[in-house]
């Protein structure tokens, strides 16, 4: 852990923690949209999130040298804030389009599920496989933060204001999401979670709905990608496993799938407390047990929460009608007979 | 009711002209692999009239509802609604011009409550896009408010109004079937497709549901309604369809369609 010089490390530490919760609070609120409210099962959605931190990052990193250079890869830029947000917005967002209109065709939702699954393992080889594009196994490293350099800051430098900088964005977009969750499209979207066939008999395009919030999840995921690559200024295949996406389906069912306040709390418990837990932990058994122990974790919170609580801490709240701004209000429950 | 209408701009080409169907199925057939579950069902529905398909189980009857709704793809013939061909259509295409269905098993929007589950339905298409409620939010407000408005009418109609904030999946048996047929009348349709609509109904609820039926119908709305039960069929519907392995064998009031020798001898086999 290295902070900057006028930054003591646990205040280093605890502002890289509140960083990377925007950053996963912006993951689970896309997916949550996704899963949560449209009902579909995106297990590829790290990719999203790693195709807007490879373009933030190559955007950003300037023309590439080449073979000659300690790295190479393509799109090679400088562009200035906030078009290299902007690009890793886009490119979570076409990614998203291309996945979307082959792996969301017509069929069951588990076989949806396992497409996705598959396509995050094939994204994963071939990122890392072909060192052109986005320098191979080795990644990327010394990506800056185009924002920051307008007032000589580093990321790292200045974790305070970019933490700021990064909860600014988190924030309008997850207030952007809830609103969009609660308009008549989010009500669409669990019609089709809820029965697909009755929602199409009543007039709803299914393909295209389906489309439409994988689409805007994968634009997120690339933004929060793009977010978190600025700030820890490097990226490669060894941070967007197919685990990572776990962590955060994991999150949005122990906080309450379908509900942002259990998915915030969600966020906070699992990818930041129960996964930095094991940090603290006294070096037990062989060299990476503790480390190992963090998908232990996941794994048994998950279950637990299944087992216990399958709503999640804070389940999907009920919209009343008064809550949709109805003019009328409903008599009074005589009971469910 | 105020009479079929079908949300915004109406097809004139769905409107039947006077005295022709509202819907008509032409030569109909489904497959399934080797099975020929639907084998050249025509038939024909009337405004404000109430037709019922009976037959038993493997007749080939939900197939042909499905294949009239666009869920189980045809092989052959044309589905027409008023005079438009809408065999080609995806399902939800054919609710926005007008034909709407029930399910064999509930198909309530289970996480949602009784009012929402209207109001999805009534907005249906536009009201429903991304588009309307990113750029028309004032729009979509008000056109949120006319519709709340028709799902506490139809609530009305059905006594249903203390439902309006209960889930689907807090519902009884009966109370989701109507769940269903008020989902599909708050689109205010041309043609209602009903697949049992009485399996689970508690039985002093029938007859309420019957003349319910019957009063939706003499607005102008066509009916097709699968039904096992033959009392039923016999107090909800003007004529009755008879299906047997994928073909119509009877047609007619349901007095004279009971009394045919081949009904009997396909109820029998």
């Amino acid at each position: 852990m290295e902070g900057g010089s006028d930054v003591g490390a646990w205040s280093f530490y605890i502002t890289t923690l509140l960083v990377y919760f925007v950053v996963d609070a912006l993951s689970a609120f896309s997916l949550n949209l996704q899963f949560g409210y449209a009902g579909v099962v995106n297990f590829g959605f790290i990719v999203f999130q790693a195709a807007g931190a490879y373009v933030a990052a190559v955007v950003t990193l300037g023309p590439s040298g080449g073979q000659a250079s300690f790295q190479q890869y393509i799109l090679g830029s400088h562009l200035p804030f906030p078009l290299e947000l902007l690009a890793a917005t886009l490119a979570g967002a076409v990614l998203s389009l291309v996945v979307g209109l082959f792996a969301l065709r017509r069929m069951r939702r588990d076989y949806q599920a396992a497409v996705l699954l598959i396509v995050s393992l094939i994204a994963l080889q071939v990122v890392s496989a072909d060192v052109p594009l986005f320098n191979g196994s080795n990644g990327l490293t010394g990506v800056t933060w185009p924002f920051g350099q307008l007032f000589g800051a580093t990321a790292t430098g200045s974790p305070f204001l970019y933490l700021g900088y990064a909860a600014i964005i988190g924030l309008l977009v997850c207030l952007g999401v809830i609103w969009l969750s609660r308009s008549p499209w989010g009500r669409s979207l669990r019609a089709m979670r809820d029965h697909e066939d009755a929602a199409s008999a009543m007039g709803l395009n299914i393909t295209s709905l389906r489309l439409q919030v994988f689409v805007l999840g994968g634009a997120i995921a690339g933004l929060s990608g793009g977010l978190l690559v600025e700030y820890i200024g490097a990226w490669s295949p060894g941070a967007w496993g197919y685990a990572e996406t776990f962590v955060i389906f994991t999150a949005i069912f122990v906080g309450g799938v379908g509900n942002y306040r259990g998915v915030l709390v969600g966020t906070l418990l699992v990818p930041i407390i129960f996964l930095e837990i094991p940090r603290f932990l006294p070096a037990v058994g062989y060299p990476g047990l503790t480390d190992s122990l963090e998908w232990v974790v996941v794994g048994l919170a998950w279950m637990l929460c299944l087992l216990f609580r399958p709503r999640g801490i804070i389940p999907e709240r009920r919209l009343k009608a008064s809550l949709h701004g109805s003019p009328r209000e409903p008599a009074p429950a005589e009971g469910s007979a | 009711m105020s009479g079929p209408m079908a949300l915004g701009a109406v097809d004139p080409q769905v409107v039947p002209t006077p005295g022709a169907p509202v819907l008509e199925a032409r030569d109909v057939a489904v497959g399934y692999g080797g099975v020929r579950a639907v084998d050249g069902v025509s038939l024909a529905v009337y405004p404000g009239e109430v037709v019922g398909i009976i037959g038993p189980n493997g007749a080939g009857k939900s197939s042909f509802l499905g294949a009239l709704g666009g869920q189980v793809k045809r092989s052959r013939g044309h589905i027409l609604l008023g005079s438009r061909d809408i065999s080609q259509l995806p399902p939800h295409e054919r609710a926005r011009l007008g034909l709407v269905r029930t399910f064999q098993t509930t198909s309530e929007f289970a996480r949602m409550t009784v009012f929402e589950n209207l109001v999805t339905a009534a907005e249906g298409d536009s009201g429903a896009s991304l588009k309307a409620v990113i750029l028309h939010p004032r729009r979509t407000h008000l056109r949120e408010q006319e519709l709340s408005e028709r799902a506490f009418g139809i609530m009305e109609r059905f006594e249903m109004t203390h439902t309006a904030d209960l889930y689907g999946r807090e519902l009884s048996g009966g109370q989701r079937r109507l769940v269903e047929i008020m989902r599909c009348l708050v689109r205010h349709p041309q043609v209602l497709l009903l697949d049992e609509p009485m399996v689970g109904v508690a039985p002093h609820l029938t007859g309420k549901l019957i003349d319910d039926l019957r009063g939706i119908a003499a607005d102008g709305l066509g009916i097709l309604v699968v039904e096992h039960a033959l009392e039923v069929v016999r107090r909800l519907c003007d004529r009755v369809v008879v299906m047997a392995f994928g073909k119509v064998i009877a047609a007619g009031e349901f007095e004279e369609v009971v009394a045919d020798p081949q009904v009997q001898a396909a109820y029998l086999s």
